[in-house]
């Protein structure tokens, strides 16, 4: 087969110690870059994009590409040792990965979730081997509409996240929309909130939020409490996952894989989206949906897959179309682009060994990282033994670098600090937080995709309902509202 | 000499040798004359080149060509950080009025910062608090076609007829508040034609949405174009320029279109620093910069980007009086379409 | 507990007819209010903007919504008779100090990282962490700042390549 021929140019191009080295190396920095809060996959490619200058055209894609999933990986370890997440996409690992921790059993929480991400990440480049340029062809005309329907299926899944009072969990997340307008109107290029500010036209930068929100008001949260000399007090139990986290854990991974790459191939979805759909879907799916909050191996092993699914599912359009889907997969265009090399539906043709090299270096990539992460999960659950008031420190400071690593800007770190003072407090009142920060994040593409539907529909609202992957997915939303509203056998009364 | 063949190579190396020396020796002559303009104690750091848009775009990927060919030529080190956000407002203002004048930040824009600089600056900073100190290149907006659906193989003229006929019906992908609106304003005004125009972020996504048939016609760069035009999922039909492009000898200029002379749209790509910035450190960046694009690697590298360069402004004795000049041109425009009181 | 994960443990510091109960149900309800308020003013500023457009929803349509909604959920809590046994818990005393370190700490980093540079803001301020929740040794606190900070700008500023901000002494 085509494909198969194509895959084996590919590993003859990427097995050259060079290009092996870089592979690891971009693992490696990318494992790395996922464990720092707020250092992300964008802006470690930013700042290594000159050193690919003075590499070969595969050496250097080759490195960047890895760092861009290797992060995936890494963003986990803080998310379940410290409830504080290493990126948007392990915001959701932190809700039972933390509280597995507490149980003593971070090892499997951090076993399952390398060998979650593996699995996906692995799936995700055979599925992109054999159907890419089809896959492609059918993601092309994923259009505003469609991507109305998606967030409308988004906004649904964090109905799922609110685990207390509703009208708490609706507040947050229309404030979640709210906050999201701050800045430049994208549609028309009006300025929504900014009150004459520069800083705030250029909205509010989410890492902040997420660093704000999920980590100074976790060290807040736990420095109030009587002094805890580690995080974790219970002594951990076993490095590995037994076999009852295996068999609960497999088919959630293969559902995270299939979720993920589907939300990776349209533009706006992408890791974050498929990290907490993927945890919908679970406590949806699952027999005993109290569990999830506590400790459920599900809701790691579940979005861990989906979100390294979606960057193998996002990089299919930008090397079968030359159509980046965000804004990390951008530069990687732009990296290409520098090269010398011209991205577009020819690129597998005219560079096959660029194309299936970057391919081929997925596959070894997965494993230098499961290599990588597995042999670390002891070392990471001895970070738990540090006492804590020498710990929060450190992370605090590291979370400020990463925060303004973002956009260079100290008012980023303002942000960070009310989002985290408000966090705090909010917390103790009891609301829900983590469907703010999902609001927050598919807003922007929620409102832009309904205007621009609006705009290019001759028939106004009615171009929902005539194309069919915009009715279906709409459906489905409305299927899982009704279902939600539904009591369920082993619940008493109803979910809300 | 035994063997006339060992003497021609002999003649050949010779000779290309002759020849490659005074163009090595260029190379180093004009190092040394950079390095005589280099003010004592600067820089002492990097350079900092701010670019107002994502990283992988194409102003982007402008900036770091320019960036590896100045390092090369002056020795210095050069970081690039994106300053992203409001379409460039973001960063257009920080240059205007929080970068400080030291020559260590350098900013690469493009003229839709006087769009900025005029309509939404809010009176807090104006275009001459940048004074331009090198010119790029140019690149010149395109209406790009479908290959596929009831449109395919239209020309520009075609379309618009179909626009008048059925206002309302043919989608046009345009970037609001930008020279996109602009040129279909101007069509709209001259034709009678109406079309239905769906925002986008960027030119790019709007091609993009051509490609998967959610517009009809979309507008952007050759850059933004060129992957999807070679491999036929769309196709250009016409250049906002005063003549065609070398490099789309087939594609007629808006001009030629439609008639008349005022479809001229594209985008200018100049480098900048803020005003106040020391006369020495300005002229020695100016001269990097200078001696950056004199480099035929360089200039082979933007070309493949589909650029061209303007004549009036690759005269570096009268760049910035003639960008000026375009900078006022711009400032009519939006007088006499009521945008600017 | 932390943020992201169910609170599970139950209320052992606050009784009703507890005076700080009556404290934190004031400030329940000024939580709650503040959001009727912060909706109705943000309704009124996206009305300015404008609901509807020519080509369909403007700009105001969306961030309108959203306020609306927040002002109803206020109103709804406001309205929601409370659960003794959700009291909040808020920190007093020693713990309160630990909370108000730490965030001073904090902004302490905001405020003087564009005069004092990152090296030496950093050191300043986990010293202050340091002690804010545990009286640790000097010799000990001086040491870890030194050697966090100086990791960190090795890290970043070398092998990243990111420019730290530095202070009037140049780095």
């Amino acid at each position: 087969m085509e494909a198969l021929v194509g895959l084996l140019t590919g590993f003859g191009v990427i097995m050259t110690p060079a290009n092996l080295y870089l592979c690891f190396l971009g693992s490696l920095i990318g494992t790395l870059v996922g464990v720092l809060p707020g250092v992300g996959p964008l802006a470690a490619l930013a700042l290594l994009l000159p050193v690919t200058f003075t590499l070969s055209p595969v050496g250097g894609m080759v490195m960047l590409a890895s760092i861009f999933y290797g992060a995936m990986y890494g963003g986990s370890t803080t998310s379940i040792l410290l409830n504080i997440p290493g990126e948007a996409a392990s915001v959701v690992t932190c809700i039972d990965g933390h509280q597995m921790a507490k149980q003593g059993r971070a090892g499997a929480a951090l076993g399952i979730a390398a060998i979650g991400s593996f699995v996906a990440g692995t799936l995700g480049v055979i599925v992109m081997t054999f159907c890419a340029p089809a896959i492609a062809a059918v993601a092309i005309r994923f259009g505003p509409p469609e991507n109305f329907a998606l967030m409308v299926l988004g906004v649904v899944c964090t109905l799922f996240m609110i685990t207390r009072s509703p009208v708490k969990g609706a507040l947050m997340i229309a404030l979640g929309f709210l906050t999201a307008t701050v800045g430049i109107d994208v549609v028309n290029g009006r300025e929504r909130f900014t009150f004459g500010s520069v800083d705030l036209s250029a909205g509010i930068e989410l890492l902040a939020v997420v660093i704000g929100l999920f980590g100074v008001t976790e060290i807040l949260s736990n420095v109030e409490a009587t002094v805890k000399s580690t995080v974790v007090a219970e002594r951990i139990r076993g490095l590995w996952p037994t076999l009852a986290d295996w068999r609960a854990s497999w088919r959630p991974m293969l559902r995270g894989s299939g979720l993920g790459f589907f939300l990776g191939l349209v533009p706006g979805g992408g890791p974050v989206t498929a990290s907490f759909m993927s945890y919908a879907v679970e406590k949806r799916i699952s027999a005993r949906p109290e569990r999830f909050g506590k400790g459920a191996i599900e809701g790691v092993a579940g979005p861990e897959s989906a979100n390294n699914a979606a960057v193998a599912g996002s990089l299919i359009p930008v090397l079968s179309l030359g159509i980046p889907g965000n804004p990390v997969t951008a530069l990687l265009l732009g990296a290409l682009v520098i090269q010398g090399i011209q991205p577009g539906p020819l690129f597998i043709t005219q560079r096959p060994d660029l194309f299936w090299g970057i391919v081929a270096s997925m596959y070894v990539g997965n494993v230098f990282l499961l290599l990588l992460n597995l042999p670390l999960v002891g070392l990471w659950a001895q970070l738990l033994r540090i006492p804590y008031r020498v710990l929060f420190p450190i992370v605090l400071l590291l979370s400020v670098v990463g925060t303004y690593s973002a956009n260079k800007n100290v008012f980023d770190l303002w942000v960070m600090l009310g989002f985290g003072i408000a966090g705090y407090v909010l917390h103790k009142l009891n609301y829900d937080l983590a469907p703010f920060i999902i609001a927050f994040v598919l807003a922007p593409l929620l409102e832009q995709s309904l205007r621009q539907s609006l705009a290019m529909s001759p028939h106004g609202a009615m171009i929902f309902i005539e194309r069919p992957a915009t009715l279906l997915m709409l459906l489905c939303s409305a299927g899982l509202i009704a279902l939600m509203l539904r009591p369920l056998p082993n619940t008493k009364g109803g979910r809300l | 000499m035994r063997n006339p063949r060992i003497a021609f190579v002999f003649l050949a190396i010779s000779l290309s040798a002759l020849l490659a020396t005074p163009a090595a020796a260029q190379g180093d002559g004009a190092k040394a004359d950079l390095a005589k303009l280099k003010p004592k104690d600067f820089p002492t750091g990097p350079i900092e080149f701010t670019v107002v848009y994502p990283a992988g775009g194409g102003m982007d990927v402008t900036a770091r060509l320019l960036a590896k060919h100045v390092e090369n030529w002056s020795g210095d080190r050069i970081v690039v950080n994106n300053r992203t956000g409001g379409a460039g407002m973001v960063g257009h203002a920080y240059l205007a009025t929080q970068a400080k004048p030291d020559g260590y930040t350098v900013g690469v824009i493009a003229n839709l910062m006087w769009g900025d600089a005029m309509l939404r600056a809010q009176n807090r900073w104006a275009y001459t608090d940048l004074e331009p100190i090198g010119y790029l290149n140019s690149d010149a907006l395109t209406w790009v076609g479908p290959t596929e659906g009831p449109y395919k193989g239209m020309s520009v003229r075609q379309i618009v007829a179909l626009a008048k006929d059925k206002p309302g019906t043919i989608r046009a992908a345009t970037v609001p508040g930008s020279m996109w609106d602009y040129i279909l304003d101007q069509v709209e005004a001259n034709t009678g034609a109406k079309f239905l125009r769906v925002p986008f972020q960027g030119g790019g996504a709007g091609i993009n949405a051509l490609a998967g048939e959610n517009v009809d016609i979309a507008q952007g760069f050759y850059s933004e174009f060129r992957g999807l035009a070679e491999a036929g999922k769309v196709t250009p039909i016409g250049v906002a320029s005063s003549e065609r492009m070398s490099f789309l000898k087939d594609t007629p200029t808006m001009n030629e279109a439609l008639g008349g002379n005022e479809y001229l749209w594209n985008v200018i790509r100049f480098v900048v620093v803020p005003k106040g910035t020391p006369a020495d450190r300005k002229a020695y960046l100016k001269a990097a910069i200078e001696a950056a694009m004199k480099d035929p690697e360089l200039v082979a590298e933007y070309v493949k980007a589909g650029v061209y360069f303007d004549p009036k402004l690759t005269n570096a004795a009268r760049m910035e009086a003639n960008l000026n000049e375009y900078a006022e041109r711009e400032r009519e425009f939006y007088q006499k379409t009521g945008r600017l009181k | 507990m932390g943020p992201a994960g169910a609170c599970l443990a139950p209320r052992t510091r606050t009784k009703p007819g507890d005076q700080w109960f009556a404290v934190t149900e004031m400030f329940e309800r000024a939580v709650n209010i503040f959001w009727v308020l912060l909706g109705a003013a943000a309704a009124s500023y996206a009305w300015t903007l404008g609901i509807i457009g020519s080509s369909g929803p403007d700009s105001g349509l969306f961030p309108f919504v959203s306020a609306l909604m927040i002002m109803g959920s206020g109103l709804v809590l406001l309205l929601q008779p409370r659960d003794a046994a959700l009291a909040p818990d808020f920190p007093r005393g020693a713990a309160l100090g630990r909370v108000l370190g730490v965030s001073g700490g904090l902004a302490f980093m905001a405020i003087s990282i564009p005069f004092l540079g990152f090296a030496v803001a950093g050191f300043v301020t986990m010293i202050i962490l340091l002690h804010a929740v545990e009286k640790s040794g000097w010799v000990f606190s001086v040491s870890l700042a030194f050697i966090s900070v100086a990791a960190v700008d090795w890290l970043f500023g070398r092998v990243l390549g990111m420019a730290l901000p530095s202070g009037p002494w140049g780095w």
